[in-house]
Order: structure tokens, then sequence, then C-alpha cells
């Protein structure tokens, strides 16, 4: 047995994983006055910004108001919820069963995984259910009970008469004018609905809930949505996706810049054209956030901070102090471990 | 009642009333509001002023 083997193996120092035993002075550090000295900063940073810019302030969108500015607008997008073309009907999970319509990664698709949780079917939802809240209009009434008796291929038939035909219509004095065609019942159905939206009770027939506070809005917000009128006011604000790497507000006020990193991949290809661009960046997003969790275990980009010695900047006075003194001693020059560890006292 | 709830209004509003058309910057692709622009220069000056300014000096309660 050679003296060799009796030898035991000592672990080259590296700088990236290894730490010296610090053996000079410690300094005290109140890290609680600090913490309270940061809050108190950032309150009344918080209120005094407050005070001076307020926050954004801009009268929420609601079917009320939509179909009030644009009542052809909600026609022509109404049609298309009863006739089962709008983009809510072909979204997918959650919301339906669309085939193909979930965006998937690697063969993975999420939203699939999750299934149809918030079932809509537009047709009943979003207009016959509401205008059955209607019972004191036996015309309505008559009018749902003869589309919902019809055949398939007979409401297929209405609807897209009716949709041929909303393409001219035009909203004058309070009337909805629509130009003449064979769509049976469908065009008394529209004129209610839009009626009803125009008051507003079709924001409160959406709404309506199991919860004793409505705060689902998916049913109104998905309706609007299918709508031009959202999305052109989202436009005028630049707000729909054409603004570089941020996330944006309305009016002056600022966005959450710092999420730059998140939206800038909607830019560039080819995220930017891919359909699937939601799921593609927050997997790439999730890639980016594991490599910064676990940058100490890489080798190469854990060394960047010694390389780059940012931190010679940062403790410049402590690295010109041990300069100094070693000068004067006659010592080596100090090395990247040594700056001086601080004892924590709370 | 009401002139109460205005001068209230008066009080805690914004002193400086940032809704209304934005302002926006266009080089080539890159188009961002002004807002945001200003946001990115302040982070960027809080960073380096996080590296650049100094210390506090400690006493001599070193142990």
């Amino acid at each position: 047995m050679s003296a060799a083997t009796h030898t035991k193996k000592v672990r080259r120092f590296n700088p990236d994983r290894d730490v010296k035993e610090w053996h000079g002075k410690y300094l005290p550090y109140d890290l609680v006055k600090e913490g309270i000295i940061a809050v108190v900063v950032v309150s009344l940073l918080t209120v005094g910004l407050t005070v001076l810019f307020g926050s954004p302030d801009d009268t929420p969108v609601t079917v009320k108001s939509w179909s009030t500015a644009n009542p052809v607008d909600f026609v022509q997008t109404a049609i298309t919820e009863l006739d089962g073309s709008s983009g809510t009907a072909s979204y997918g999970p959650p919301y339906n069963a669309t085939a193909g319509a979930s965006p998937s990664i690697l063969g993975v698709s999420p939203a699939s995984f999750f299934g149809v949780h918030h079932p809509i079917d537009t047709a009943n939802d979003f207009v016959i259910a509401p205008l059955k809240t209607l019972p004191s209009d036996p015309k309505v009434q008559a009018a749902i009970s003869e589309y919902n008796a019809a055949t398939p291929q007979q409401q297929a038939a209405w609807t897209t008469a009716y949709e041929k035909a909303v393409a001219n219509a035009t909203y004058t004095n309070g009337t909805l004018k629509v130009p003449a065609g064979d769509y049976g019942p469908v065009g008394t159905m529209m004129a209610s609905l839009a009626s009803m939206a125009r008051s507003g009770a079709l924001d409160g027939a959406l709404m309506s809930s199991r919860q004793f506070y409505g705060t689902d809005y998916t049913k109104p917000l998905m309706l609007i949505a299918d709508g031009t009128y959202l999305a052109d006011l989202g436009h005028a604000q630049h707000l729909s996706g054409d603004q570089w790497g941020m996330m944006n507000e309305t009016g002056n006020y600022p966005g959450q810049a710092w999420l730059w990193l998140y939206t800038m991949w909607y830019q560039v290809p080819p995220f930017k054209t891919s359909a699937n661009a939601d799921l593609q960046v927050w997997g790439l997003m999730m890639v980016l956030t594991l490599l910064l969790a676990l940058v100490p275990f890489i080798p190469g980009l854990r060394s960047i901070p010694r390389w780059t010695r940012l931190y010679r900047l940062i403790w410049r006075q402590h690295y010109r102090d041990l300069a100094a003194g070693s000068a004067s001693s006659g010592r080596s020059p100090p090395t990247a471990s040594s700056v001086p560890p601080a004892s924590v006292s709370t | 009642m009401q002139t109460l709830s205005t001068a209230l209004i008066q009080v805690l509003g914004s002193v400086f009333n940032l809704t209304g058309p934005g302002h926006y910057i266009n080089w080539g692709f890159i188009q961002l509001s002004v807002a945001n622009l200003i946001v990115i220069i302040l982070m960027v000056i809080v960073f380096f002023a996080a590296i650049l300014i100094p210390f506090r000096r400690h006493g001599g309660d070193d142990r």
C-alpha cells in the first residue's frame, strides 16, 4: 500500500464555490433598523405620489356603454353569439370544447388538461337566457319559442340571413334599422337584446351568479371583447400590444416597466407571429427564471460577478482601505473574498 | 354635504392629472410612452445611485 493511498485528497479552492474563513474585524449592521427605514420611505413615497398623480380613472366599458356608443357593432356581435361563430364560441377551454383551439407547447396543452371549467354557451348565455328574463314581453318570448322549436338548419338559415342584413344596419332616433330579410324570429330577438343592452339590463343579466356579491365579470367581458368597440378603444390608447417591451397603462400613467422582459418577447420573432405566443413566452420565462434561481450552481454563469468585478465598485472604500493598509504594511493586495462580513444585530 | 365631498375630492385628488391622451415615442419598431420612458430612466438612476453612493462609514464600535 503506497503512501499516496493514505494521503487525503484535498479539493482545489474554487472562488465561485468556496469561501475563505474570515479572520478580520466584523462590523455591526442593524437589519431591523434598515427594514423600518425602507418601509417608512416607501410608504411616504407611495402616499406622496398618490396625492401628486392619483391613479388611472377611465370610465369602465360596460355592455350598456358599448351598445349606446355603437349599437350596430353590438348587434353584429350578438348575432355571432347566437349562431356560434364568435371568438368566445370557438375559444376552447376553459369556456367550451372547441377542438384544436387550445394552445400547446411540446405537445402539452395545459388548457385542455384543466378542461372546460367555466362553460359558456354563447347562444344561450349571451342571448336566449337574458331575453328569457323579460317575461312581460310576450312578443320576445314567442320569438324565443319559435327559434328554439326550429331545426338547426332553419336556425342557421335565419342567423345567416340576419348576419348579411345587419352588415348594412343603421341606428337612428333610438331605433335599430336592419334591412328586410328572411330571418324569422331572429330580428325580434336581436332588437330586444339591443334595447335590453342599452337599458343596462343585459349587464345585470350577464352578471347573475350564485355568489352574493357579483365579482365574476367573465361573461360581460367576453361578450364585449367579441365586438370591435373595446378593441378600438384599446388601440386608441396604444394598449393593443403595439408598445414595445412592457405592460402599459391608460393616459399618461406609466405601466409596469419592470415586466419588460416578459412582454418583450411578444415583439420579437418567432413569438411575434405565433398564434401560440402566450404559452411559448410563459415557457421561456419559466426557463429563464429557473436559470436565475440556479445561478450559484451553473459553472460560468456563476463566475460572471467575479469576472465583472462590480463588487469592487460597490465596496470600493473597503478595497481602498485594504490597499492602503497592505501598502503600508508591505502585505499582498486584497483578494475577491476579502470583503468583511457584517454581524447582524437585531 | 355636496360642498364637503367636493372639497374633499379637491384636497385628496391628484395635483397633476395624468388622465388624457398619452404621449408616445417612436424609434423604428420601438414604441413606448413617455411615462414609461421616465420610469425606466428613474429606475436606471436608482440602480446607479445604489452602486455609486458610498456606504455610511462605521464608527468605533467595530468588534
